[in-house]
C-alpha cells in the first residue's frame, strides 16, 4: 500500500489525467464488455460465464488480423464480427440445450468452453503474453492535456466507446428489433406468446452480447497484452458493474464500470497489489448497504 | 379462532390489488371469496398470510395484530394456506412430505442429534394422510401423484402445522366435475371435524352456492358484496360483474 | 430414512475402512497411496459442497475458499505456533467455521444465480489477500518450508503410508459425520428448502438460520479437505484457493451425481484419475476437461451414480400407482 504516492498523483494535473484517462478507457471497456454480459443476462436469464472468453477471443482475432492486413479498423470490425457469429454458433448448439435447466449446468457448459478455448487460444497463439501493439495509425506524438500524457489512442478509444453505447442504447430504444429484446428482457414468454421468433431472438441477443465482448477485446488490445485466461477477470468485473449498477440499468452499469476503471487507474498507484481485493471489497460493501444495485430496481 | 382484516391495502407499484377491504370471518365459519381473475383473491390470501405486507390496514387472529408478521410467525399464530397450484415438496413421498411438515410443526428442524424423522411423525403423518384420504400412496414419491392427489396433499401440508384457520386457494383448480365435487365434499368433512375457521376461494358457482355459509364477493380489489348464497346470486352488482345472465339451479 | 439406515452407513463406513487400511498390505504402489491421499482431499471438499448444491440448492461457485483457507491456516498454525497437529487442525476448522459465517451471512440471502458469482467473487478477493500478503503467505509462491512436527499421536506423517492412512481414517469420518447431517431433521429441513423454498416458509421454518447452518458446515469440511491437502504438498499454495479448484470441485459433484450421497467422492476420484491420465498425455488438460465436461452435462445430463441410481431404482420398485382420481369415502 502506497498512500503517499498515491496523494501525490492525485495532486499533481499531469498524473491526475494520465489516470484519469486510463481509468475512463479501463471503464468505458468494461461499460462495452458488461453491457454485452447485462443484454444476455436479462433476456435469456443466462449466466454467460464464458463472457470472459468472447473478450478473449476477440483480442486475440483483432491481433491476427492486425498482423495479416495492417489495418486497425479492420481488425476491430473482425474481433466483433467474429464474436457476433461465434456468439450465435455457441447459443445455438450449446446454451440452447440447458435453457431452463439448473444454474449448475448452464455454468458448467460455460465454464466448460472457457477450459476448451483457453486451449485452444494456447494451441493457435501460445502461451506467452503477446502485444498487439499500438496500430501504425496511432503511432503519433502523444497529446499533452494539462502535463499528462494522453496518446491519442487513447481520445479516439473513448470516442470509439462512447459512440458505441450511444448507438446501443438508440438501437434497442428506437428500432423495432430492440425495443423486441428489450421487451424479451421484461418478460421473456410473453415475446413468444406474441408470435415472435424466440429462436432468432435470443441468438440476436447473443450475437449482440458477444459482439459487444469481443469489440471490447479488439479495442482493448493495443493497450492490454493478451494472454490465455485473461477473459477471466474481465468476467468478474463485469459482473460486478451488473451488480454494482443493478441489474436491467444500463445507466447504473456505465456508472459502476467507469468507477471501477478509475479505481483501477488510480489503484494501480495506491494499492498495486490489491486493486482486485478493492473492486470486490466494493461490490460485497454495496450489497451490504442497497442490496438492488445503485440503480436496480429488484433486490439481488 | 377469529380472523378479521381492517381496511386492509396493497398496492404494486401503480396497481392496486387490494383496496381498503373490510372482512369478518368468526370462528367456525365456513366462507367463500369469489370475484373475476385479477380481483385480488390470491393477494389477499398472501396478505393475510404474511407473504406480502399490506401497505395499510390490519389483520386480526382473535383480536391479536398480525399485520405484517413473516410467514413462519403466522403459521405459529395457526393458519394454514393451501395454494392454486399445489405446493408439494416433489423429490420426497407423501409420508415424507407430511414428515417434513410434521417435524417443521414440532420445532424439530434444525435439528442434528439425531436421525431423520425424529419418533412419532411418522405416526402423525400418517394421521394426517388419513384426514385427506392419502394414507394408500403414503409411500408414493409425490411427483408422481395424480393432480388430484397433488392438490390433497397441498390441503395435508397445511392441516400437518393444526391450523385453526384454513385458507384454500382454489381447492378445486384443474379438476373435471365429478372429482370437484369430491373434493368440495371432502373439504367440508375437514371442516366439520377439525372445526376450522374455513376460507376458499372458488370459481365453480354451483360449488359456491351449496357449501359455503357466507360468500364474499370481490372486484377490482374491493368488496363488491357478502351475504349467503341466495343474497348474492339475486345481488344485481354481482350478476353485472361476475354472474352475467347465468341462471343456476337451487 | 430411520434408524437401521444409521447401522448400515457405520457398516459401509468400516467395511471401506478396512478395506482401504488393508491394501496397502498386498499392493505396493506409492501412486496409489498418494492417489488415494488426493482423493481423500477432494472427497471431503466436493461432498461439503454438495451439502449445498445437491441437499440445499444453493450453487456455491466459490467454495474453494474454504478449501484454501484450511490449507493455509493449517500450515500457518504448524509453522508459526508450537501447536500440536491435533490442536492446529482444531484451530483450522473453528477459523473455517468463522469464514463460513461471515462468507454466509453476506451470500445466504441472495438470490440463485447472484449467490453463485458473489460467492466466487468472495474466494478472488481471498485469493487477492493470499497473493498481496506476501510476508504471511508466501505470495504466489506459496508457503514455502514444509510442515514442522507432522507427527499425530504416534504417527509419523512424514511417512508416506502413515499420512495415508490418516488421510482414510479422516475421509470416512468426515464422510460419515456429512452423512449423518444429511440424514437429519436440519437435512431434511435443507431438502425441502431445495425442492420448494415458498413452502418451506410457509412451514414456519427459518429459511435464513436452515442454509447458514448448512454453509457453516460445508465451509468447515472444506477446511477439513485442505487441511489434509496442505499435509499433502507439505505447505500449501496459491492455486488451491484459485477459482479452477471450486470450478472442479462443481464438475466432481456433477459428475459423481448430486443426488447420491457418495456421488462426490466417485467424481472426485473420476475427475483425478482422469486427471491424471490426461497429463500423461498432453498438456491441454483444459480441452480433455471442457469436453469432458460438455459430453456429462449436454450428454448423460446427471452424474455416474445418479445413473446407477435409477437403473437399480427401476429394477427394484415398479411403477406408482396409475393417476386416477381418488373416489370420495
Amino acid at each position: 500500500m502506497d498512500l503517499d504516492a498515491l496523494g501525490q498523483c492525485v495532486t499533481t494535473a499531469s498524473c491526475l489525467v494520465t489516470q484519469t484517462t486510463s481509468g475512463l478507457i479501463a471503464g468505458l471497456l468494461l461499460f462495452l464488455v458488461a453491457a454485452g454480459l447485462t443484454l444476455i443476462f436479462g433476456v435469456l436469464k443466462v449466466v454467460n460465464f464464458a463472457h470472459g472468453t468472447f473478450y478473449m477471443l476477440g483480442g486475440y482475432i483483432a491481433f491476427t488480423t492486425l498482423q495479416v492486413t495492417g489495418s486497425y479498423t479492420l481488425a476491430v470490425l473482425a474481433g466483433g464480427a467474429g464474436m457476433a457469429v461465434f456468439g450465435v454458433f455457441f447459443e445455438r448448439v450449446l446454451i440452447a440445450r440447458v435453457y431452463g435447466q439448473d444454474v449448475l449446468m448452464q455454468l458448467l457448459v460455460c465454464y466448460a468452453v472457457v477450459l476448451i478455448f483457453d486451449d485452444v487460444v494456447k494451441m493457435v497463439w501460445g502461451a506467452d503474453f503477446l502485444a498487439m501493439g499500438m496500430p501504425p495509425a496511432f503511432q503519433v506524438p502523444p497529446l499533452f492535456i494539462a502535463g499528462g500524457i494522453v496518446p491519442p489512442f487513447y481520445a479516439v478509444l473513448i470516442g470509439i466507446a462512447l459512440v458505441i453505447a450511444i448507438a446501443l442504447a438508440a438501437a434497442l430504444g428506437r428500432t423495432r428489433a430492440g425495443k423486441t429484446v428489450l421487451a424479451a428482457a421484461q418478460n421473456p414468454s410473453m415475446v413468444s406468446a406474441l408470435g415472435i421468433n424466440t429462436d432468432r431472438l435470443f441468438a440476436l441477443v447473443f450475437a449482440i452480447g458477444a459482439g459487444l465482448a469481443g469489440l471490447g477485446g479488439a479495442l482493448a488490445a493495443p493497450v492490454r497484452s493478451l494472454t490465455p485466461g485473461m477473459g477471466f477477470s474481465v468476467l468478474i468485473d463485469s459482473f460486478i458493474v451488473t451488480v454494482i449498477g443493478g441489474m436491467g440499468s444500463i445507466g447504473g452499469a456505465l456508472l459502476a464500470a467507469v468507477g471501477i476503471g478509475l479505481i483501477r487507474g488510480f489503484g494501480t498507484i495506491g494499492f498495486p497489489t490489491f486493486t482486485d481485493g478493492l473492486i470486490y471489497a466494493a461490490m460485497i460493501i454495496v450489497l451490504l448497504l442497497r442490496p438492488t444495485g445503485l440503480f436496480g430496481r429488484e433486490v439481488i | 379462532m377469529s380472523l378479521q382484516v381492517e381496511h386492509l391495502t396493497k398496492r404494486f407499484g401503480g396497481l392496486a390489488a387490494i383496496t381498503d377491504v373490510t372482512l369478518d370471518f368468526p370462528t367456525g365459519s365456513l366462507t367463500a371469496i369469489i370475484g373475476p381473475n385479477g380481483a385480488g383473491k390470491s393477494t389477499f390470501f398472501n396478505l393475510i398470510s404474511g407473504a406480502f405486507r399490506p401497505d395499510s390496514g390490519r389483520v386480526l387472529l382473535d383480536g391479536e395484530d398480525v399485520t405484517g408478521h413473516s410467514r413462519g410467525d403466522i403459521v405459529r399464530h395457526g393458519i394454514g394456506r393451501a395454494f392454486q397450484v399445489a405446493s408439494i415438496f416433489p423429490t420426497m413421498t407423501v409420508a415424507e412430505n407430511l414428515m417434513v411438515a410434521v417435524a417443521a410443526h414440532r420445532g424439530q428442524w434444525a435439528g442434528l442429534g439425531r436421525r431423520f424423522p425424529p419418533a412419532g411423525a411418522r405416526a402423525r403423518a400418517m394421521e394426517v394422510a388419513e384426514l385427506v384420504g392419502l394414507a394408500d400412496v403414503a409411500d408414493t414419491l409425490s411427483a408422481h401423484l395424480s393432480h388430484g392427489d397433488q392438490k390433497l396433499l397441498d390441503i395435508a401440508l397445511a392441516l400437518a402445522l393444526e391450523p385453526t384457520v384454513l385458507l384454500l386457494d382454489e381447492p378445486t383448480a384443474g379438476m373435471g366435475p365429478e372429482e370437484r365435487w369430491q373434493m368440495i365434499e371432502r373439504v367440508q368433512r375437514l371442516w366439520e371435524r377439525q372445526k376450522l375457521t374455513l376460507v376458499f376461494i372458488e370459481h365453480d358457482m354451483d360449488i359456491v352456492f351449496r357449501v359455503a355459509q357466507t360468500i364474499r364477493v370481490l372486484c377490482y380489489g374491493r368488496v363488491l358484496a357478502e351475504g349467503d348464497a341466495e343474497a348474492i346470486r339475486t345481488n344485481q352488482a354481482v350478476i353485472d360483474a361476475y354472474l352475467g345472465t347465468e341462471q343456476h339451479a337451487a | 430414512m430411520t434408524a437401521g439406515t444409521a447401522l448400515r452407513d457405520l457398516a459401509v463406513a468400516a467395511i471401506a475402512l478396512i478395506v482401504l487400511i488393508a491394501v496397502p498390505f498386498f499392493v505396493h504402489s506409492p501412486a496409489f497411496l498418494d492417489f488415494i491421499i488426493r482423493v481423500a482431499a477432494m472427497a471431503l471438499f466436493a461432498t461439503s459442497l454438495n451439502l449445498l448444491v445437491g441437499g440445499t440448492g444453493l450453487v456455491s461457485f466459490g467454495h474453494g475458499m474454504f478449501y484454501g483457507l484450511g490449507a493455509y491456516a493449517f500450515a500457518l498454525l504448524m509453522q508459526r505456533t508450537e501447536l500440536s497437529l491435533a490442536a492446529a487442525a482444531a484451530a483450522t476448522l473453528v477459523i473455517g467455521a468463522v469464514a463460513g459465517l461471515a462468507v454466509g451471512a453476506v451470500c445466504i440471502r441472495l438470490r440463485a444465480i447472484y449467490f453463485a458469482f458473489v460467492t466466487l467473487a468472495m474466494q478472488m478477493l481471498f485469493y487477492s489477500i493470499i497473493i498481496t500478503w506476501q510476508s504471511l503467505t508466501g505470495g504466489d509462491q506459496g508457503l514455502q518450508g514444509g510442515i514442522p512436527r507432522r507427527v499425530l499421536f504416534g504417527f509419523d506423517l512424514n511417512s508416506q503410508l502413515h499420512l495415508y492412512v490418516l488421510s482414510s481414517v479422516v475421509m470416512v469420518l468426515g464422510l460419515l459425520v456429512l452423512r449423518h447431517v444429511s440424514a437429519s431433521p436440519l437435512g431434511a429441513t435443507l431438502r425441502m428448502i431445495r425442492d420448494n423454498e415458498p413452502r418451506t416458509a410457509f412451514l414456519g421454518i427459518t429459511i435464513w438460520r436452515a442454509k447458514l447452518t448448512a454453509f457453516v458446515i460445508a465451509a468447515v469440511f472444506a477446511s477439513l479437505g485442505g487441511i489434509l491437502a496442505a499435509l499433502f504438498v507439505s505447505g500449501a499454495y496459491p492455486e488451491l484457493a484459485n477459482w479452477p479448484i471450486s470450478g472442479q470441485a462443481i464438475f466432481a459433484v456433477m459428475l459423481g451425481g448430486i443426488s447420491t450421497f457418495l456421488g462426490p467422492l466417485a467424481g472426485a476420484a473420476i475427475l483425478l484419475a482422469l486427471g491424471d491420465a490426461v497429463t500423461r498425455v498432453t498438456e491441454y488438460t483444459g480441452l480433455v476437461l471442457g469436453l469432458v465436461i460438455l459430453f456429462v452435462t449436454l450428454g448423460l445430463r446427471r452424474g455416474v451414480l445418479d445413473v446407477l441410481m435409477e437403473a437399480l431404482r427401476r429394477r427394484r420398485a415398479p411403477l406408482a400407482r396409475p393417476a386416477t382420481p381418488k373416489a370420495a369415502e
